[in-house]
């Protein structure tokens, strides 16, 4: 159980409550990116993607605002226990959201690309509905942070495991695409990345949600991360094989 | 962290003053080569409980102990036991410096002089040069062992204590707040000092600096109301507490 009483010097009260608000923008910020990076490339909006590439630079700043605040804390109060581990929390998230940040930023700038090829079957949607479910997850991981809820913590540790069965699925397709016809190969190439990039926003959802269960109960997670993207480690993944 | 020897163990240790039950049932096992830190809110036990180590209760006439302590196996309230020669092995230094009122030399030569540990001149010369050297004080007195000792500064006088304590070749040192009455720099050579007398003492520290207990102990104590709420590795009690007390004290909440 999480400690929640006040403390004696109310203005630590205030710096903790500050940092913590400042990182729910930052998240907020970050899920409106994915969002939109995902709704472009469906979308064929070149102007949401423009969007989304500038608006990165607001998320970088953030990350910059809420460190310098975490180092004065760490300062001026000497956090220790819950306080510590808030502040140590906060600033491994900080980098998690920044690269998620950067990973929606990378999508637009494909997606500026991508509108000038033809669309590949309906892949774009099925990257949209892959960025959706990161989003899902990034929420509850968030959510899971600001109610100090380990359970949902873990839930969202184990749904990391659908994206990437999303991101196998999408893998295949795209090879069949290449295979059956040479001019898909750029196209393709791009929408890879764009999967591969969705499927390590996963990834640092997971350490976010990693973050939250340290926070809660002071250990790691000990059990390993679930991992179902099998592209990178079985030669034999190839379209034909019928996966698991 | 590797698992030391147990220096003093204590069970079942109640203390009364008068009617007020001071100390609730006490159970805690102090190892030997370790900083261990006593910490809690005024009034929680923590400096009646360190002075029951050394017999320092028995000066006050409605104080009563029960329970047993003891120190390498042996019981230090038997009654063969006497609190003179246990307050040599087991030696104190408190809040404020309190030199004797006479030279450097002789704060030092006193303890070793009258329990007969020098045979002649030159030995006590020895051990009061060492005694100096491990109160981390030598080189600044050195020249001037005549000089009173009330005229050093604060944190000197501290460590002249501290250099006191040890001359008698004690085998646990009790420190009662050591350095509320020092300023940072010499709070620093203090503890520093500490953790080399680890080495070759068990060290018990009680200390109102959570920051102080975090930096000089390996192990920490947290008394609160009479009762030993919790006791473990430094680190951990500062990282995650078990105990939600422990972590309203050292976090400086409300509880």
């Amino acid at each position: 159980m999480v400690n929640t009483d006040q403390h004696i010097v109310s203005a630590y009260d205030r710096d903790l409550e500050s940092i913590q608000a400042r990182i729910m923008k930052m998240g907020g910020m970050v899920e409106d990116a994915i969002l939109k990076a995902a709704k472009s490339l469906e979308t064929r909006d070149e102007e949401l993607a423009e969007e989304v590439r500038l608006g990165d630079r607001a998320i970088d700043t953030l990350e910059e605002i809420i460190n310098d605040e975490a180092a004065r804390v760490i300062a001026i109060r000497a956090p220790t226990a819950i306080d510590l581990r808030v502040i140590l929390s906060v600033m491994r998230m900080t980098s998690n959201l920044e690269r998620i940040g950067d990973l929606s930023k990378n999508m637009a700038k494909r997606t500026g690309v991508l509108v000038q090829m033809q669309p590949i079957g309906s892949t774009a949607s099925s990257l949209r509905r892959m960025a959706r479910e990161v989003e899902l997850m990034l929420k509850d991981a968030l959510d899971a942070y600001i109610q100090r809820d380990e359970e949902l913590a873990r839930d969202v540790i184990e749904r990391d495991r659908d994206v990437d069965q999303m991101y196998n699925t999408l893998f295949r397709e795209f090879l069949t695409f290449m295979l059956e016809d040479p001019r898909n190969i750029t196209a393709c190439m791009h929408l890879h990345f764009i999967a591969k990039n969705i499927e390590r926003m996963g990834d640092h959802v997971t350490s976010i949600s990693e973050q939250v269960v340290f926070l809660v109960t002071g250990e790691k997670p000990n059990e390993a991360r679930p991992k179902a993207d099998r592209t990178s480690s079985d030669p034999h993944f190839s379209p034909e094989t019928d996966g698991d | 962290m590797t698992q030391n020897e147990t220096k003093i163990s204590a069970n079942g240790v109640q203390v009364f003053y008068g009617d007020t039950h001071a100390i609730k049932d006490v159970d805690v096992q102090i190892e030997d080569k370790t900083v261990t830190a006593f910490i809690g809110p005024s009034g929680c036990g923590k400096s009646t409980f360190l002075r029951c180590l050394n017999r320092m209760n028995d000066t006050i006439d409605i104080c009563r102990v029960e329970g047993k302590i003891t120190i390498d196996g042996d019981d230090i309230y038997d009654k063969r036991v006497d609190p003179v020669q246990l307050r040599a092995k087991v030696g104190m230094v408190f809040q404020k410096p309190n030199p004797f009122p006479k030279s450097i030399y002789d704060n030092i030569a006193y303890g070793p002089r009258i329990h007969g540990l020098a045979k002649n001149k030159a030995e006590l010369d020895e051990i009061v040069e060492k005694s100096l050297r491990r109160g981390a004080i030598w080189d600044e007195v050195k020249d001037r062992l005549d000089a009173p000792g009330t005229g050093l500064s604060g944190g000197q006088q501290q460590r002249l204590c501290i250099a006191r304590a040890v001359a008698t070749e004690p085998e646990v040192l009790l420190m009662d707040e050591p350095c509320s009455a020092l300023d940072p720099i010499a709070t620093a050579q203090v503890e520093e000092l500490i953790d080399e007398l680890r080495s070759n003492y068990s060290v018990v520290i009680v200390t109102h600096s959570m920051q102080q207990a975090a930096r000089v102990s390996q192990k920490t104590a947290f008394f609160h109301l009479g009762n030993l709420v919790e006791f473990g590795e430094t680190g951990k009690i500062f990282t995650n507490p078990e105990d939600p007390r422990t972590e309203s004290y050292i976090t400086g909440r409300i509880g």
